[in-house]
């Protein structure tokens, strides 16, 4: 070790040395990390082990919000909007809830604040797995005998939660609750929660839905193989239990993405499928677009999915294109999986194991209300059942942090703090800042004030004013505060991509109609590969941005800045090795060059004139050869134009015109010298509407500015939109089977095409080789579905029908009247939210403060 | 006169009659917001319309609608906007804030706007009269949300005389409450000034050359006694029933201010409604601008044989 480091080692231990005497108690000591000091007003206990001292505030510090829209509706059983939801947080607490990792509530290899941990809130600690006691005891919950874990959990509950008014929150709370949110009279929006998708609960579903007659997607339910139907009389197939089965012809299931089989069929016709007896089909119809499920009729099907090897399906997929109808028997609440064990301790048996992030993410929402008061807002109108529980201050029991005070319909609402949540004194919710290392408690507003403001301009003079706390910029804002140190971007889920047409059989049928003049236009340079590279190192992103979406900023992969693909950790994909390294790849970087993968990645702009002139030039030589352009005068320059027509759904905008020249422009400068030399032009189409996607997918059209949003948490889930034909825009020449991929996992090198990668990464069992591979959710680790993951990312890269342009974002000014603990946006926690806002002012220091301001107006 | 106004009562009703019928058969014809089948919504939604009786015959909804109304004033309850709640009383909250606002409006903008008339007609042909009669033109002619802008620029942003919105709560008699409505009732009186202005200064205009009048100035009234006495009465003619109409207006509020002041009135009520689909609150609010209107444009027909008795409503001859 050299002298220098010595030093610098010992004078490192010296300063934690130091740092330690002065402290007055260390926070990570004592049974009670976050536990109070004496002089700590929240919740001092003295018979415990005093903690690190909690900074206190005097006065008031009210939370000023505006909304565009009210919310007359925040009954957390039949809420439906994001504006419903709105109040929610605020007069609410989950049995568990995230938490920004800091030095009290450390996360292994993460930095303070830059990931998150889950906790109890409600609940007193860790579900308990009680899967095989429950397994023999409750038989009726149907856990699978060979279950040993992740079905059933005893959750203990907090023994200090209550209401607003001090009344305690018991189990029995939580199941009443619960059997009023599945009542299956009164039909409760959130219900389904649930008992679909991923969070079942053992005979939710049976209860809701007793007594009631369903359609049911046999795609989702997976319930009957044709095999297992029976056929009747009349040649129509039923159930076992003798309810009707249809083909969901002209009826939207899940099998279809949502869309029927029909859309498709309209859409892309003999492309994907065997059309000679779709005529037939359609004749055969009801009102609703299903028909009578019999043989003859399951021939018509398969004649029309299975023979046509781009849809590429066999009869064992028919069943996915059935829909039955289901008839609930009565059912009674007791053989619901929710029930209490014990005064405050409740059980919960579900129909799918769930367990880990995935558990304790589902137990983060609350279905928790106040019975007597929900009983009383109950009403009957005709048949249907209404309720008016929390669409007034006088009906909106809390058990948050806020109580609603106040509510004035489409005018504002009002909150103040509750006295009674348990937060406020349990000494756990409090974090440390990561700059002071002080120990502050979360909630610091104690009043929450929120105004209807429909008038974006409004709202902006109100900002200035001080009187909100926040303004979401427009563009004509970016220009004068996006460098203000008081704006915030937010990273939004999609990437903006142009799309770039290669379907060559398309666009000979272009080329061949009678208006094309082929010997002063050309289309097929454009399905060149090498014109693809060209033009995706031909834009300057950063250039892109600022010009048009300032509040965007460069992208270069597929997958955004917001996907998480370790729940657990808050990792994000784009954070991760692998996905750096395809940037790498992508763009011709060698990381060994750099300092660290990270010092590589920075490098990368997407924007290569030189490269691209190369490539230009290459693409030219490949058009002459091929035919695709003719040089009659030899002067080195096509004489054909490659006109690029973007797929317009609406005249386009003055921007829209502004982008258009910009992607020509771009391209031509990168051409400068080769033969495209200002050759190369994007103009609109005719407004497409809503087809404008079926015409680049069909390579009528030949660019379009695009974009895919996903599950933050799901990135593995968003690849599909790129190897999947129902979603792929570049579907007609882009076949995502025909490209094979080798990966060492497991100890092996396993070789699988791009969709079936794509399938066995989400879920599917894949048999390759007699070998059944399976990397979904829970079954292979996240280290090896990102590695996958990032594989196909490259690959669809390298195919450069997808050149990405921009990652999505917002940005909004923050008051200067408070801040955020911290800077950097988590896709899941936000930057905190109310909990970790913490203010520079109180109300009348702000109020003082904005009068002495030139005409009382902040400068941002 | 009885007569024709029990006729013109009978007519309205009729009228009114087949407008909520039309309105109400359109608006359930409109094809309901699709279901997406991957929603475990769906089927609890899907249930809830059959339940509403969204899929009984148009004239059996109508038959259902009339019924609930006549039987005990049931307009049904928001099936949206305010979930569960009943549109009356919804309604019924909204109606203070938009009456209190248009009311202000009208109570000033009549002294002004008859004044501003009188002044320029009394002053035909100078600069005073040009000046007037060019601002009413350039006043009538821009758009109240212009002003509203305007107003909420100059008075509440860089004088900071006004709030930018009207206070919350109900308490609507209180002077915090009267002031943060005043940017709202200028923005919505600068129209209605002028309209009175220019209604005022053409009739008076008319009257103030007309023989009696040069009757009366020659027995001896001066000036302003003629014109207060017999000019002003017969100018009121006209400009009274465009009052009467003015104050059953009120009700109907202004949808575009009501937005940008944060009046929660009717207007707001009734965008909303239309945005979110929420068919009962539509139902109600259309039915109550239907009635207004037929209303007001009796109210002013009537209004006529009172002011004025030399005109005979109903009269065949």
């Amino acid at each position: 070790m050299s002298m220098k480091k010595l030093l610098a080692l010992l004078l490192a231990v010296v300063m934690v040395l130091s740092v330690v005497a002065c402290t007055p108690k260390d926070p990570t000591q004592g049974t009670d990390p976050t536990g109070n000091e004496g002089t700590n007003p929240t919740g001092t206990n003295p018979t415990e082990p005093a903690g690190p001292e909690v900074v206190v505030f005097e006065g008031d510090y009210t939370y000023t919000d505006y909304v565009s829209t009210l919310s007359a509706n925040w009954n957390i059983h039949t809420y439906e909007t994001s504006d419903e939801s709105y109040p929610i947080e605020f007069l609410t607490s989950g049995l568990y809830t995230f938490i920004f990792n800091d030095e009290l509530n450390a996360l292994e290899g993460k930095d303070p604040y830059e990931g998150y941990v889950i906790v109890p809130e409600m609940a007193a600690e860790m579900p308990i797995d009680v899967t095989e006691t429950i397994k023999a005891s409750r038989p009726e919950f149907g856990i699978p005998a060979d279950a040993t874990e992740g079905y059933a959990y005893i959750i203990k509950l907090n023994p200090d939660a209550c209401w607003d008014d001090g009344t305690p929150i018991k189990a029995v709370d939580w199941v009443e609750s619960m059997k009023r949110l599945l009542d299956p009279k009164l039909q409760n929006y959130r219900a389904g929660g649930y008992y679909e998708g991923g969070f079942c609960i053992a005979g939710a579903q049976a209860y809701a839905n007793a007594g009631q007659t369903v359609i049911t997607d046999n795609g989702v339910s997976g319930a009957y193989a044709v095999a297992d139907l029976v056929k009747g009389a009349d040649g129509a197939y039923t159930t076992p239990d003798g309810q009707p089965v249809w083909i969901a012809f002209d009826y939207p299931i899940d099998w279809c993405g949502g869309n029927s089989l029909k859309d498709y069929a309209d859409a892309y016709g003999t492309g994907y499928f065997g059309m000679e007896n779709f005529e037939k089909l359609v004749a055969l119809m009801d009102e609703e677009g299903k028909i009578v499920c019999t043989d003859e009729n399951l021939a018509l099907l398969s004649s029309m999915t299975t023979t046509n090897p781009n849809w590429g399906e066999t009869d064992a997929d028919l069943p996915n294109y059935l829909v039955y109808q289901e008839v609930f028997p009565e059912f009674s609440y007791d053989g619901v999986g929710l029930y209490e064990t014990g005064e405050y301790e409740i059980t919960l048996v579900l129909n799918k194991a769930l367990k880990g992030f995935q558990l304790l993410y589902n137990l983060t929402g609350s279905w928790l209300v106040k019975t007597d008061v929900y009983d009383a807002c109950l009403k009957q109108e005709g048949d249907a059942w209404f309720s008016t529980y929390c669409t007034s201050a006088e009906t909106t029991p809390s058990y948050g942090p806020y109580i609603m005070s106040d509510y004035q319909m489409d005018k504002g609402m009002h909150f103040v703090k509750n006295e009674n949540w348990w937060g406020y004194s349990d000494g756990k919710h409090v974090y440390m800042d990561p700059v002071d290392g002080k120990i502050y408690p979360m909630y610091m507003s104690t009043e929450i004030d929120t105004v209807v403001v429909t008038e974006v301009a409004t709202a902006k003079m109100m900002f200035l004013k001080g009187q909100l706390m926040t303004y979401g910029l427009q563009t004509e804002d970016y220009g004068a505060y996006r460098s203000s140190e008081f704006c915030h971007f937010t990273p939004g889920q999609a990437v903006y991509f142009l799309i770039l047409n290669g379907n060559m059989e398309m666009i000979k049928e272009r080329e061949a109609a009678a208006d094309f003049d082929q010997t002063k236009y050309d289309l097929e340079t454009m399905t060149l590969n090498s014109f693809h590279r060209a033009l995706n190192l031909s834009y300057d992103r950063s250039e892109y941005s600022s010009e048009f979406n300032p509040a965007q900023s460069p992208a270069f992969g597929l997958v955004g800045t917001a996907y998480i693909y370790d729940p657990d950790t808050g990792a994000r994909y784009r954070d991760s090795d692998q996905a750096k390294q395809v940037l790498c790849d992508v763009y011709g970087i060698d990381a060994s060059k750099h300092e660290s993968l990270d010092a590589a990645v920075a490098t990368i702009t997407g924007y290569d004139p030189v490269a691209a002139k190369g490539w230009f030039a290459k693409a030219y030589e490949e058009a002459l050869a091929a035919g695709y352009v003719t040089d009659t005068n030899n002067d080195g320059k096509s004489d054909q134009m490659i006109e690029m027509i973007y797929s317009a759904s609406a005249d386009p905008s003055e921007k829209m015109q502004k982008i258009m020249k910009w992607l020509g422009d771009c391209a031509n400068e990168a051409a400068a010298g080769t033969g495209f030399e200002g050759k190369i032009s994007v103009v609109p189409s005719a407004p497409l509407g809503n087809d404008w996607s079926t015409y680049i997918k069909a390579g009528q059209t030949d660019c379009v500015l695009g974009g895919w949003n996903g599950s933050a948490m799901d990135p593995y889930g968003l690849m599909e939109v790129y190897t999947n034909p129902s979603y792929q825009y570049d579907a007609e020449w882009f076949d995502s089977t025909s490209i094979n991929l080798t990966l060492n996992l497991r100890g092996e090198d396993i070789t699988m095409n791009l969709m079936q990668w794509q399938q066995c990464m989400t879920g599917t069992a894949i048999e390759v080789n007699g070998k059944t591979y399976n990397f979904g959710d829970g079954i292979g680790t996240y280290e090896e579905r990102l590695t996958i993951m990032a594989a196909i990312e490259k690959e669809i890269l390298l195919g450069y029908n997808y050149l990405p342009m921009t990652q999505a974002g917002s940005m909004f000014l923050l008051t200067q009247k408070a801040f955020y603990v911290v800077e950097e946006y988590n896709p899941v926690m936000g930057r905190g939210g109310i909990a970790y806002l913490r203010y520079n002012y109180n109300d009348q220091a702000w109020d003082t403060y904005v009068a002495s301001q030139p005409n009382g107006e902040l400068a941002y | 006169m009885f007569k024709y106004t029990l006729q013109r009562i009978l007519y309205m009703m009729l009228v009114f009659f087949i407008i909520t019928m039309m309105c109400f058969i359109l608006v359930r014809m409109l094809p309901p917001l699709p279901l997406d089948p991957m929603r475990p919504e769906t089927t609890v939604v899907a249930a809830r319309r059959e339940a509403m009786g969204y899929n009984k015959p148009y004239l059996v909804q109508f038959g259902i609608f009339l019924k609930n109304i006549f039987t005990d004033f049931n307009w049904g309850v928001s099936e949206k906007l305010y979930y569960g709640q009943e549109v009356v009383k919804v309604f019924v909250t909204k109606m203070p804030p938009t009456m209190l606002v248009n009311l202000y409006s009208i109570l000033w903008t009549i002294p002004v706007g008859i004044g501003l008339g009188i002044f320029a007609a009394l002053k035909k042909n100078s600069l005073i009269d040009y000046g007037i009669s060019t601002l009413t033109m350039v006043t009538i002619s821009v758009p109240s949300f212009v002003y509203a802008f305007l107003v909420q620029y100059f008075f509440s942003y860089k004088l900071s005389w006004f709030p930018f919105l009207m206070n919350s709560g109900e308490e609507y008699f209180t002077w915090p409450m009267f002031v943060s409505m005043l940017p709202a009732v200028l923005s919505l009186s600068f129209g209605t000034i002028a309209g009175f202005t220019r209604t005022t200064r053409a009739e008076l205009t008319e009257v103030l050359t007309s023989d009696f009048m040069l009757l009366a100035r020659t027995k001896g009234l001066t000036k302003a006694q003629a014109t207060i006495r017999h000019a002003m009465k017969n100018c009121m003619v006209v400009v009274l029933p465009s009052i009467f109409g003015s104050f059953i207006g009120i009700l109907s509020g202004s949808m575009i201010i009501e937005r940008i002041f944060g009046v929660p009135g009717i207007g707001g009520l009734t965008l909303n409604a239309i945005n979110g689909r929420d068919y009962n609150i539509f139902m109600l609010t259309t039915c109550f601008y239907t009635a207004i209107g037929l209303a007001a444009s009796l109210v002013v027909d009537i209004s006529y044989g009172f002011i004025d008795p030399r005109i005979r409503m109903g009269s065949k001859k």
